[in-house]
């Protein structure tokens, strides 16, 4: 008897639903920020907003490239409903708050992803999370920077208007 | 003159069977057949997984315990596809016990495929 399911699609059904949690993840997430770019806009902080509405896009991109994945595996990718996005925050700080623990969920999450690889051989998906690794290293990293904009610069007087000056001005480039 | 028509043969090997139902793969035609409810229907692969999805989230359950005077009928309608059932609880308790075996035997099929034929000793 011949492995018709194998032929036609490399992923199996449990990574499969994985992935496309993982879309749904990256569609919020770019949401998110989209919110958050509001926000800040409203709120006058320009430089913010650049660098959340630069977020969302990103976001968007990593969830395109989830589904191309799931696409040219054989699999079914599903095109998530996104629903519940906040549109206020009480201040600037918990903006940033929020968008480091959003870039720390999506690293657990991809994280799962790679156990569940793991323990099914599956190295064709664990080599495609490489790149999402090595991704979320920077962007915790530029979330977590900009978060401590807020105790190395401190939010009195003119400190806001400093740290929006400075979050776009947040690079990431390690070598390591 | 007389014509002879020749049929192209189709092999069926089964799957899996109950009491209640079968199922079968053609090689040939890189297909199943599932023989429930007293018809035999042809499923390929992307509508195969989707009448697996439609039966497993059925709450059976909540249909056994849910004390409505309605029927205890569900309709299981597969999108681009040209069968549908109409079963009663029973019935999807037996097509879905047909299901998981069905799908346990075709993992089983992967790994010796995997084992036998796909990795070099």
């Amino acid at each position: 008897m011949k492995d018709i399911i194998r032929v036609k699609c490399l992923l199996s059904s449990d990574v499969e639903t994985l992935l496309n949690q993982q879309i749904k993840k990256e569609a919020h997430s770019s949401a998110i920020y989209l919110s958050m770019a509001s926000w800040c806009n409203r709120n006058g902080y320009d430089f913010s907003a650049d660098y959340f509405f630069k977020q969302a896009e990103e976001e968007r991109q990593h969830q395109l490239k989830f589904y191309k994945y799931v696409l040219d595996m054989g699999g079914t990718a599903i095109s998530p409903e996104i629903t519940n996005i906040k549109i206020e925050y009480n201040s600037f700080r918990e903006v940033f708050e929020e968008a480091l623990d959003q870039e720390i969920s999506v690293t657990q999450s991809i994280k799962n992803i790679a156990a569940r690889c793991h323990k099914e051989q599956d190295y064709v998906t664990l080599e495609f999370l490489n790149w999402f690794f090595r991704e979320q290293r920077e962007e915790e990293y530029k979330a977590r920077r900009a978060l401590e904009l807020f105790e190395v610069i401190g939010e009195e007087g003119t400190g806001r208007w400093q740290i929006d000056k400075h979050v776009g001005q947040i690079v990431y480039n390690s070598e390591a | 003159m007389q014509q002879t028509v020749t049929l192209p043969q189709i092999n069926f090997t089964e799957v899996f069977s109950t009491k209640n139902g079968a199922i079968y793969q053609s090689d040939s035609e890189g297909c199943w057949y599932v023989d429930f409810a007293g018809k035999l229907a042809r499923f390929d692969y992307r509508n195969l997984l989707k009448l697996k999805k439609a039966v497993y989230q059925i709450d059976i359950e909540d249909l056994l315990l849910n004390s409505e005077k309605s029927a205890d009928l569900e309709i299981i309608f597969i999108c681009a596809c040209d069968h549908c059932y109409v079963l009663s609880l029973l019935q999807i308790i037996k097509l879905k016990d047909l299901l998981q075996g069905t799908f346990a035997m075709l993992e089983l099929n992967h790994i010796i495929f995997d084992r036998l034929h796909r990795i070099i000793s």
